[in-house]
């Protein structure tokens, strides 16, 4: 009996899913088709053709896979040296309450400031280039990752830390073995956000100073009037944000199970 | 207490010796004043600003309503419409189930995304940013009242419907306001979205507002009218955040109110 409703519920699910999708369709096609839209914008038919191509032949200077594996190298590169410095800073923040006092007044200047707006300093100060790109994923991601792991490390048990200190535990093993381990959930939470932060920065970013890369491609599809490469860019953009952000969630749930919320 | 002051105090000898040494690098020439202004520069560009159209063709006050108006547009549309779909999503099934696949296909696109095309509708003018934002916020808002609802204690539900309450009845009294800390969460997230694809847009393709302010100064040189840019954005993302916070202390009371 369960076993039933639940094959119906499924079937239902699909039926529905697939039903959405081709109203989408239609009326992307229909738009095309019977109104001025269809004179800038492909049909579902043409973008999905230009997509597939856009495998083989190359847009600018590479082909598609290309243009998004520089993206990505790109974000690697920023993401990594943000969520290391984030995290030490983070951490130094939140369990020395003299380090708190010191830097937490200067980095709330830089706080809100979103990392897109740094695109014009960062051209100023370091030119165009890769480095000015890492700056600007780096800038992207850096402040939510040292909230994140802040308040994870502000959140520590004190009961634990307590014990640990009767017990005579010393400084340094106190933030090792039990600061440390606590505040992972929240770095956890600090690289998925900024994972996705720095994702929207290279776009940004490559839309701004670079000659290649998926902010890039939409860019140009948009400046020489090739729509269809406009809806390539961001149907692999989709993509690319849709696998990595699947990928850090396996992550957290493999590297630390003993704390994975329910989502 | 005593402990408190001492870090008080600082707190506020920190950021004053870091103003300090920013001017002392800035002045000394260390850095040259073309790439790091000196803080009372910044401050006098910030007050000529305020009434000078040079070097961008508008005052300051000109670009920060132009941004704060697209934000707020865009956002407010967002969240109307983004709310109201979660919300429906979550209760009724075969909505979910008829909008989640589609849904899913927009949702991992970032806004930045969304600029060129909708540049490309609509113009450069204040509609394809509107609709930037309102992507930017929709999003958002549509997966936290969603998972908001979902979240919803089935006790609650269960004691409702024993007591007779109608569908609608267990919806609007108590799985809505049990998702409102939820619905908050999102409307921060969104009007950060918000801000931050902005500034985006502006600085791709516009002719007014603070994202434009400051890749225009880049472009004739003005580094410290980019500075004063820069910090104005922080100033107002910031201030919009905690507008977005009181709004909610008002309106939620720690989800306990029916």
């Amino acid at each position: 009996m369960i076993n039933k409703t639940f094959t119906k519920d499924m079937r239902e699910t699909w039926m529905y899913g697939i039903l959405g999708f081709l109203v989408f369709l239609l009326v992307w096609q229909a738009a095309c088709v019977f109104t001025n839209f269809g004179k800038i914008f492909p049909t579902p038919k043409v973008s999905l053709a230009a997509f597939l191509q856009a495998f083989v032949e190359p847009i600018g200077r590479h082909t598609l896979l290309g243009h998004i594996s520089i993206s990505l190298r790109r974000v690697l590169i920023g993401y990594t040296l943000s969520s290391i410095t984030g995290i030490i800073i983070g951490l130094l923040m939140g369990y020395s309450k003299l380090a708190h006092a010191i830097i937490y007044p200067i980095f709330c200047i830089i706080r809100p400031i979103p990392g897109i707006a740094w695109i014009p300093l960062a051209i100023l100060w370091i030119g165009i280039g890769e480095p000015t790109i890492h700056f600007i994923i780096f800038m992207g991601g850096f402040s939510q990752m040292v909230m994140n792991t802040m308040d994870g490390a502000q959140h520590v048990d004190t009961e634990l830390v307590g014990v640990a200190k009767v017990l005579g535990a010393k400084e340094n093993q106190i933030f090792r073995k039990i600061v440390l381990p606590s505040s992972i959930p929240y770095i956890f939470t600090g690289l998925q956000t900024s994972l996705s932060t720095s994702w929207m920065a290279v776009l940004a970013a490559e839309m701004i100073t670079a000659r290649e890369g998926a902010g890039w491609l939409i860019i140009a599809g948009m400046q020489t009037g090739r729509i269809e490469n406009n809806v390539i860019g961001m149907i692999a953009i989709g993509l690319v944000g849709l696998i990595l952000a699947t990928l850090l969630r396996n992550a957290e749930r493999r590297l630390c199970r003993w704390t994975v919320r329910s989502r | 207490m005593k402990e408190k002051t001492k870090y008080i105090i600082i707190s506020i000898v920190s950021l004053i010796s870091f103003i300090l040494l920013w001017d002392l690098v800035s002045k000394s020439g260390i850095i040259s004043a073309k790439k790091l202004p000196a803080p009372s520069k910044l401050f006098e560009t910030f007050i000529y600003k305020l009434g000078n159209k040079n070097p961008d063709g508008n005052t300051l006050p000109i670009h920060i309503w132009t941004s704060l108006k697209e934000a707020l547009i865009g956002f407010f549309f967002g969240i109307v419409i983004g709310v109201p779909l979660g919300i429906s999503m979550a209760w009724f099934k075969k909505f979910d189930k008829f909008f989640s696949p589609l849904f899913d296909l927009i949702k991992p696109i970032p806004p930045v995304g969304w600029v060129p095309i909708m540049i490309t509708f609509f113009g450069i003018g204040i509609m394809s940013k509107v609709s930037v934002i309102f992507i930017a916020s929709f999003i958002p808002a549509v997966i936290n009242s969603y998972s908001g609802i979902k979240q919803t204690r089935e006790v609650h539900k269960w004691v409702s419907q024993t007591f007779g309450a109608s569908n609608r009845q267990v919806l609007f009294t108590i799985a809505i306001p049990s998702a409102g800390p939820m619905i908050f969460t999102g409307a921060r997230v969104a009007l950060n979205g918000s801000w931050v694809s902005l500034v985006a847009a502006e600085l791709i393709a516009s002719t007014k507002g603070l994202g434009y302010m400051i890749q225009t100064a880049r472009l004739v040189g003005r580094i410290d009218v980019v500075f004063v840019g820069v910090l104005v954005i922080g100033v107002f993302g910031a201030a919009m955040m905690e507008g977005l916070s009181f709004l909610e202390r008002k309106l939620v009371k720690g989800g306990r109110r029916s």
